[in-house]
């Protein structure tokens, strides 16, 4: 009874802190993640989308490769062999930041794709004739739509991402998965900790689910 | 200040002009009518470079316009157009609609654009809903709306690609009535229209297509009184 009691008090003082330490880097990688993911699928989608042949060929290469093969793989492959064929140090969190980006870059191509095609060729058309370049036509008449209209899938995108930074407990890097791995090999409180991971997660996915709703119901408003 | 030459058009196989020759002149306005898959839009399209000609050529002002060192931007400035199904901004209230190219292209300062703007919407009625987004407009409403936006490049000549086929009967009066205007104030004007009213009203020579080639022009009263082909005759007895 007493060693429970113990056992209890250290579970708080000492695997509270450590996950939320873990929570800290889940959320900004996670954060940079959808970031650079963003910046990369925008380009990736667009020249899906218009380009030339031989950036369309790279791209499709570059989002075969990353859906063709396990998350788990890349992370491995980035913290171990990328850093020796280029001779240079990188930390698990780099190597972590870096994976997480290229794996979003390639699924919000497809989103960023599917939203430029859902804007009517007449909006284009209407840029052009006023008399606007292709560059002006496309940042200010056809993104602003397509946007709007992605936003829901980034929101559910930036979920998924939350929940992939966990299999980066593979490559050591700091975020929550990988504190409550660190609290068991010590204290072998398998039950509570892993609970308590899980209820961890939960509340933070909760919440972003909440945020989406909030998104979508306030561009359902405005339309 | 258009003249089209020999102009032909075909998407792959398909030939939708062929040998299409017309004369616009500064103030005129050109109606062009027939039937649906005609190549009317086409032709349209072909004049502001939507659609690239597959030959002959399209001169504006004695620039020849398919040659590589024609300026598009300018020629689509000064040629403005206006769509069957508008296509409004959606995302912009009415004024943005009308403000958005004339502050990107530089041609007038945000405050001067707004004005304009103003204005613009003033002459087509539709001042008190400046502030609007366009869903929230009549489909009649946002075409007079896509009036105001073009002109706000201070076009010399529009281009109507039928501006109310998509409109419910009731809605398409107050358009025209815009075009009117238009026409009265001397604008250089070539209308698509399934409007034989305002053709016969308003235009001050009429073309019948068909078939992808131009099969009649005249004075409107020629045209619709005393049609010299057959197949002018057949449409129109099939329209009026």
């Amino acid at each position: 009874m007493g060693r429970d009691i113990f056992m209890s008090t250290a579970l708080l003082k000492v695997l509270i802190p450590m996950l939320l330490s873990g929570l800290k880097f889940t959320i900004q990688i996670a954060i940079l993640g959808i970031i650079f993911g963003f910046f990369i699928g925008s380009i990736t989608g667009y020249v899906l989308q218009w380009k030339s042949k031989l950036l369309k060929f790279i791209a499709g290469v570059y989002i075969w490769i990353i859906r063709g093969t396990p998350l788990v793989v890349q992370a491995l492959y980035m913290y171990y062999v990328i850093p020796k064929l280029l001779h240079t140090d990188m930390s698990s969190y780099t190597a972590g930041v870096i994976v997480i980006s290229l794996n979003s870059g390639a699924f919000i191509a497809e989103i960023v794709r599917g939203a430029l095609q859902g804007v009517s060729i007449g909006q284009k058309e209407a840029g052009l004739s006023l008399g606007l370049s292709s560059r002006q036509t496309l940042f200010h008449v056809i993104v602003p739509p397509a946007f709007r209209s992605m936003l829901p899938a980034l929101c559910n995108h930036f979920i998924i991402i939350v929940k992939d930074t966990a299999l980066l407990s593979i490559i050591t890097v700091n975020e929550m998965t990988h504190q409550a791995q660190i609290y068991t090999s010590m204290s072998f409180l398998y039950i509570p900790t892993y609970t308590l991971l899980a209820v961890f997660y939960l509340a933070l996915i909760s919440v972003l689910i909440l945020l989406q709703k909030y998104v979508e119901k306030r561009m359902g408003a405005k339309k | 200040m258009i003249d089209v030459q020999h102009l032909s058009k075909n998407f792959d196989e398909l030939t939708v002009l062929t040998d299409i020759n017309l004369q616009v002149q500064e103030g005129e306005v050109v109606c062009i009518i027939g039937p649906s898959g005609s190549g009317k839009s086409t032709l349209l399209r072909c004049i502001n470079l939507l659609e690239q000609p597959t030959s002959g050529k399209i001169v504006y002002r004695g620039k020849d316009t398919t040659s590589s060192d024609m300026d598009i931007r300018q020629l689509r400035e000064e040629v403005g157009m206006v769509f069957q199904h508008f296509n409004l901004f959606p995302l912009k209230t009415v004024l943005e609609n009308v403000t958005l190219a004339p502050v990107l292209t530089k041609m007038k300062g945000k405050k001067e654009a707004k004005q304009f703007g103003m204005e613009l919407l003033e002459k087509v009625g539709l001042a008190e809903k400046a502030n609007v987004m366009p869903a929230n407009l009549s489909g009649g409403q946002q075409q007079r709306v896509a009036i105001a936006r073009a002109l706000a490049m201070q076009p010399k000549a529009l281009l109507f690609d039928e501006p109310t086929s998509a409109l419910d009967p009731e809605l398409v009066g107050d358009v025209l009535e815009v075009m009117k205007k238009l026409a009265r104030e001397g604008m250089t004007m070539l209308v698509v229209t399934h409007e034989m009213g305002f053709a016969k009203d308003v235009a001050h020579r009429v073309v019948f297509m068909d078939n992808g080639s131009i099969v009649e022009e005249g004075k409107p009263e020629d045209i619709f009184t005393n049609p010299k082909e057959d197949r002018t005759r057949a449409f129109l007895n099939r329209v009026l």
